[in-house]
């Protein structure tokens, strides 16, 4: 791994934590309504800078965050845990399986997507055994994550956008 | 605004209708599975604890992993009054008539339901 | 063109979605009939309404004519024929209630006379629904009528014979039991592979359920709190029929004594020991006759000679508590509010 790779994860994870605990912070209007706002983080490092680097990000985001709350390797983490790589996961299987099908909307839908299935089915193997509770809730939370995953991947597609347009700067500018 | 849509692929849009009405024809789903309740189970780590009727007042407390946890019965509707769990989110999920209240942390589901249907839910016959 | 390709297979996959929900599988049909003086619930998987309604009516008929055979109510039944000719002659019957008798002779036998078909003179005593006692005496009077070794059975010859006069078969603690197995064999040879038969609380099922999981019967409890079907506990079922014998089914309580209508054989009054026995075996005679026959025996002797049997029981003696035998580890689930 190189330095700037090094650098470049400490910054998007202090990002993602920063989001993380800025969310935790805000007053929920709806119950279950959580915006994932540390997604548009791995949406980011993911389509820049690749699988590995959001992996990574996503995991320094989630242990971190759980100790400085205090929930580490409780219930809350599991679930954190587990949604969070199954949707760096199948964001990064898209991405690699239908190179240009989707932009940064579309991945990020699969990613809010995978997030809450995987909640869902840890949530029902540990802690509910009630399939009926499980799947009552289940469409409720999907259309939430739906909604929000289509505004986080709209943020994301303006910060890529900007991004990569800065880069282009700079090139110009040291030509 | 006409931007953003632009940035979107065809595949972007189909998916985002297709989530949406497969989770708004879900709900309509599931509420049909469920029928206008008259009893509230309480169930703590996946086990049922409780059964109580719905149309008797009542306040109870139960001992979750952070401290009582107090569910109070009043005018045929359920809350969670007072919780310790962090996120708070059964509290905050208010009365309910029927349906499900779950609070992960605490691992305790409270379900209204027809008593009767419940019960017997997944029982094919009686004996005796 | 790409997008095309996309939204058709978009549409394919809602389809598939839909599809998959729609009744094409297999699926439980349900029926029920006043049939034996109680209730009878048939539930089948089947792939179409069609064949299920067939398979179930040729049941209904089956239970309907075996019920005719053994009304002890009907005077032209052939129970009620042999009743006529107790100590007169023997009474040429079809097979069925030869069967049923060999059975009834069989628990019988088994359980010590714990279980007496030829209980009748002192059922007869009771009334349970005015509440009426009899006396000592006239207990006591009718007690040498009841004993199964004075049927007599002539297999070659298909008939059934009562020695003494005044005998009374009373066929009430297994003809459900025998009724559920001819509905079950009836619905099997209809091509039936999946379904569960419930003669009031004797039932019988086979083969799995649709969603390839077994029947789940739930056990009564025998104190009830309210007025709606409470139950002690639940049971996974394939292949086996389960029957309950319970002192809350017809009973008064007086002088703060129930007495209720599973006598004990050997001294014309309710047996006390246990308030509800539920016996699990292969054959829904078998479990019907001996459900009466281990509440009869009580907790201790009951579940010595269930597993002298073979066979899996619950038994809730009289202050309670639950007794099982090892083999309904698993498949037992008792109720957590009790």
């Amino acid at each position: 791994m190189q330095l700037q790779d090094k650098r470049r994860i400490a910054i998007l994870s202090a990002y993602a934590l920063a989001l993380h605990g800025f969310e935790s912070l805000l007053p929920a209007p709806i119950p279950w309504l959580k915006l994932g706002l540390a997604n548009i983080i791995t949406l980011v490092a993911l389509i820049l800078y690749g699988f590995r680097t959001a992996l990574v990000v996503t995991l320094i985001r989630v242990v971190l965050a759980s100790i400085f709350i205090g929930a580490f390797l409780g219930p809350a983490f599991i679930l954190s845990a587990g949604g969070g790589i199954a949707s760096v996961a199948a964001m990064g299987l898209t991405i690699k399986l239908f190179k240009n099908l989707f932009g940064a909307v579309g991945i990020s839908l699969i990613g809010a997507l995978f997030h809450n299935m995987a909640q869902l089915s840890l949530a029902y193997f540990l802690f509910i055994h009630r399939l009926e509770a499980v799947l009552i809730i289940s469409p409720f939370i999907l259309l939430i994550g739906s909604l929000t995953g289509i505004v986080n991947g709209i943020i994301s597609g303006i910060l890529i956008k900007n991004l990569l347009k800065k880069d282009a700067e700079k090139i110009q500018n040291t030509i | 605004m006409k931007e953003t849509i632009k940035n979107t692929t065809m595949a972007d849009r189909l998916l985002f209708l297709f989530l949406i009405l497969a989770s708004i024809a879900g709900i309509f789903i599931s509420r049909d599975a469920l029928s206008q309740g008259s009893d509230v189970s309480i169930e703590i780590d996946g086990k049922p604890a409780y059964t109580l009727p719905l149309y008797t007042d009542r306040l109870l407390s139960i001992d979750g992993p952070y401290g009582p946890i107090l569910i109070e019965i009043q005018g045929k509707r359920v809350r969670v009054k007072e919780s310790h769990c962090p996120n708070q989110l059964c509290v905050r999920e208010g009365w309910i008539s029927k349906g499900v209240i779950v609070c992960l942390p605490n691992k305790l589901v409270i379900i209204v339901g027809s008593g009767k249907k419940d019960r017997q839910r997944g029982i094919d016959a009686i004996t005796g | 063109m790409g997008h095309y390709k996309l939204f058709l297979s978009l549409l394919l996959f809602l389809c598939l979605l839909i599809g998959s929900c729609s009744p094409h599988q297999p699926s439980s049909y349900k029926k029920s009939k006043a049939l034996l003086d109680t209730f009878v619930t048939i539930t089948v998987t089947a792939d179409s309404q069609d064949t299920a309604d067939i398979a179930i009516e040729n049941s209904f008929d089956v239970i309907e004519r075996f019920g005719n055979l053994v009304n002890f109510f009907s005077d032209e039944s052939e129970l009620s024929a042999i009743n006529r000719n107790a100590g007169i002659r023997a009474v040429r019957v079809s097979p069925e209630t030869l069967d049923v008798m060999e059975k009834a002779l069989f628990v019988s036998e088994k359980s010590g006379g714990a279980f007496d078909p030829t209980i009748g003179p002192e059922i007869k005593l009771w009334d349970f629904l005015n509440k009426t006692k009899p006396s000592d005496a006239e207990i006591k009077k009718n007690l040498p009528l009841v004993n199964y070794k004075n049927i007599i059975i002539d297999r070659g010859k298909s008939t059934v014979f009562l020695k003494k006069k005044n005998m009374l078969l009373d066929l009430g603690g297994i003809a459900k039991g025998y009724a559920a197995d001819l509905a079950v064999q009836a619905l099997k040879q209809k091509g039936i592979s999946a379904g569960l038969v419930a003669v009031a609380g004797d039932i019988k099922a086979f083969g799995l359920k649709p969603d390839k999981k077994p029947w789940v019967v739930g056990i009564k409890n025998p104190r009830q709190k309210s007025n709606d079907d409470e139950l002690i506990a639940r049971i996974q079922l394939s292949g086996k029929a389960i029957s309950t014998s319970g002192d809350y089914e017809r009973y008064f309580i007086m002088d703060g004594r129930r007495f209720h209508h599973l006598l004990t054989p050997q001294t014309g009054y309710p047996a006390s020991a246990c308030r509800s026995v539920s016996v699990i075996s292969d054959e829904g005679a078998i479990a019907d006759g001996f459900s009466t026959a281990l509440f009869i025996l009580g907790p201790e002797k009951g579940l010595e000679l269930a597993k002298k049997m073979g066979m899996d029981a619950m038994i809730i003696n009289d202050k309670g508590a639950i007794h099982t035998t090892p083999g309904l580890e698993g498949k037992l689930t008792i109720e957590r509010n009790h």
